[in-house]
């Protein structure tokens, strides 16, 4: 189709690219001209350059948020990922109790997660927690401090997100189980394969662009983990859940460092930026003959 | 099949209904508004909107506004927002230590001059005069509402049948812990405390130091710093006390908690916690004053009214004469009484002592005779910073990681030095 004057189409999207520009360009560039200040909205802004990232970089936060947000990431990229394949492997059958074991894995992902942050708290409550009876009835002590020690909580509060997010991966590996061509299988049976064999040498390749799709979305949403660390352990203890997003929100609404996050958010946009960018160039990769 | 118009009709009202629901009292016509934002949940809540009520009933003139926003950190951070987007309410509430943050912005209203204030019979322990040094000399720019001290709460029933009293000094604080606490399975604590700074603040004074050296110097305590310190450090590594999760006023809720179920034996935490502590508890409730290391000492805390200065001159007038009314004896009487804060006038302690409550309830009087040793904060524009950003990470660390407290200060200290 010919548009009958060669503006038209621009006309058509500008409703679109204001909101864009309104919503997501002006902000990010406000954004970046905000880190460049040190500001507490009350008293007047002082421009400092680059003295917001070289604090963030010497105090050694940036490294500390990162490394965390990093591991606890991974952990909820894998965790989440050979979770949700293993029940795709196991549910995908027919039947009512498939189905209705299917449903109920996914439940939790429509959760909210100040809902879920709520149950596992009481849940993980060191003293009175059901996990803490179930300790004492095996080992006899004080249940471990999930929660409050910082070696365990970064881990508690990502197995709390996988046992959230492990839904979303079983249906999209479902989908992907269910594109695997039955001929190529019943032809590796006829072959005399194993089912393991079946599994590494048909299923598992022809699964790839499915996990790499679950992997990618899976770490972008879990570098934007929050609702969880703010209701379960607000960034402690000691930091040790402090992941990127709680560390600008605490920087910007509990510490009032207008300037310090904003340039916290912007070495976060550069961070999902290199992700998306790594995430495309993979996807181009598996999509090329 | 329902006709589109009778649908947007129906969900129209369906929306208005529940704007409706969510909506503040609306401004009667004539009267003059006063929008406040306040912090409190619960209880706390419940009394604050009664007395509103209160004065909105007592006259035709001003009409009070009050909308939640929040606990006390995400209040501030929202009243922030709104004086930078001048769209800030007329009266808030805030904690002391970022008053003289606000007061040096110059965000917030002279008082003194407005009628009636001067005759406001404060204690002097509890307002701007002698909660932070030389506060008396500064502008008024802030009145007492909520306050408190950090007070003892002991389980009267494992106190009693283990035959032990209050503890007066850390050694007996020390060994009362160790008696009552049961390390096994799903046992009991002697103490608990949540790792937070207004604690440290007390203990340091205990210890004999405070956060600021003779010559202005922020000092963190030096020596007494410490001290201050390593006792709790000591506590946590014999299994003595219990911190609890979480942070800020999650961990003070944990730890009550903690105290309610039977898991410590003994807290310490705020008097603002008395009266649902002792509603709750299913033994007998025993408020005491802290120990004393080298000398008994105590902060105060909770917040102060202050009113914004760039709003309306008729808005702040209002908002001045419903302050007036807050301090009215019946007023303040009903605030303490039915939450457990300590009452901010002389005339409402006369009387409250006249009608015999403290007698009938001598848990109310520990955080009141404590003032007797509260000790003013700096007068500091970076207080909200040294406690939120310096201190309290590094108290978490000291003591749950068990980190050298000396060096931990020292690196507090060098922060402070520092560029903001």
């Amino acid at each position: 189709m010919k548009p009958s004057h060669v503006r038209d189409p621009y006309w058509m999207l500008l409703p679109t690219l204001l909101l864009l520009f309104v919503f997501f360009v002006f902000p990010l560039a406000m954004l970046v001209k905000h880190s460049l200040f040190s500001w507490d909205l009350l008293t007047p802004a002082r421009y400092v350059g680059l003295g917001n990232y070289r604090s963030l970089w010497r105090s050694g936060e940036l490294w500390q948020t990162f490394g965390t947000t990093l591991s606890m990431s991974s952990a909820v990229v894998l965790g989440s990922m050979a979770a949700g394949l293993a029940l795709a492997l196991l549910l995908d059958r027919p039947g009512p109790w498939a189905a209705f074991v299917r449903s109920a894995v996914f439940s939790a992902y429509v959760v909210s997660w100040v809902s879920v942050g709520l149950l596992f708290l009481w849940l993980l409550d060191a003293d009175s927690g059901i996990l803490a009876g179930v300790w004492r009835i095996f080992w006899h002590g004080r249940a471990p401090r999930w929660l409050a020690d910082p070696a365990l909580a970064p881990w508690a509060v990502a197995a709390v997100t996988i046992w959230k997010i492990t839904g979303y991966a079983l249906v999209i590996f479902l989908s992907g189980l269910q594109d695997v061509p039955l001929s190529i299988l019943e032809a590796a049976e006829l072959d005399g394969a194993s089912k393991a064999r079946r599994f590494a040498c048909v299923t598992w390749p022809l699964l790839r662009p499915t996990s790499l799709f679950v992997a990618t979305t899976s770490l972008i949403a879990s570098f934007q983990l929050f609702d969880v660390v703010r209701v379960m352990t607000q960034g402690g203890p000691v930091r040790s859940t402090t992941v990127f997003v709680y560390a600008i929100y605490e920087q910007l609404f509990l510490d009032l460092r207008v300037g310090r996050a904003s340039a916290e958010a912007v070495v976060f946009f550069g961070i999902l930026l290199l992700l998306t960018g790594a995430q495309f160039l993979l996807f181009r990769t598996e999509e090329s003959p | 099949m329902i006709p589109r118009r009778e649908f947007l009709r129906t969900g129209a009202a369906a929306a208005s209904s529940l704007l409706g629901a969510c909506a503040v009292d609306s401004v009667p016509k004539g009267r003059t508004p006063v929008s406040l934002w306040f912090s409190y949940g619960g209880t706390n809540r419940e009394v604050l909107e009664s007395l509103v009520q209160r004065f909105n009933g007592s006259q035709t003139r001003d009409f009070v506004q009050a909308v939640y926003q929040g606990d006390y950190f995400e209040g501030l951070a929202k009243l922030r927002t709104a004086i930078a987007a001048r769209c800030a309410p007329v009266l808030s509430h805030v904690v002391g230590e970022v008053v003289p943050y606000l007061a040096e912005a110059g965000v917030l209203e002279p008082l003194l001059d407005y009628p009636g204030v001067r005759e406001l019979d404060l204690i002097p322990e509890l307002s701007q005069e002698r909660s932070w040094l030389g506060g008396g000399a500064r502008p008024l720019c802030a009145l007492p509402f909520n306050r408190s001290t950090p007070i003892a709460y002991l389980n009267g029933d494992l106190f009693a049948q283990a035959g032990l009293a209050a503890p007066r000094t850390w050694d007996e604080l020390r060994a009362v812990a160790k008696r009552l606490s049961e390390p096994k399975a799903g046992g009991r604590f002697g103490f608990g405390c949540p790792i937070n700074w207004w604690f440290w603040v007390a203990l340091v004074g205990q210890a004999g130091g405070s956060l600021v050296a003779e010559n202005g110097r922020i000092s963190l305590g030096d020596a007494a710093g410490v001290r201050a310190l390593r006792f709790w450090q000591e506590l946590v590594r014999d299994g003595l006390m219990k911190p609890p999760p979480g942070r800020d006023y999650n961990a003070w809720e944990q730890c009550n908690q903690d105290f309610l179920s039977g898991r410590a034996a003994m807290i310490w935490s705020s008097t603002a916690f008395l009266k649902y502590l002792e509603t709750h508890a299913r033994f007998k409730l025993i408020a005491a004053p802290l120990p004393a290391d080298v000398k008994h000492a105590v902060p105060t805390g909770g917040t102060f009214w202050v009113v914004l200065r760039g709003a309306p001159s008729a808005e702040k007038a209002a908002a001045v004469r419903f302050l007036r009314f807050m301090h009215e004896p019946e007023q303040v009487i009903a605030w303490s009484t039915r939450t457990g804060y300590i009452p901010v006038t002389r005339p409402a302690v006369r009387a409250l002592e006249q009608r015999g409550y403290y007698a009938a309830h001598p848990n109310d009087r520990v955080a009141l005779e404590q003032l007797a040793v509260a000790e003013p904060w700096p007068w500091s524009v970076d207080l909200f910073r040294i406690q939120r950003e310096i201190v309290q990470p590094r108290l978490e660390s000291a003591v749950i990681e068990q980190r050298d407290a000396s060096a931990i200060l020292a690196e507090a200290r060098a922060l402070l030095l520092e560029p903001t």
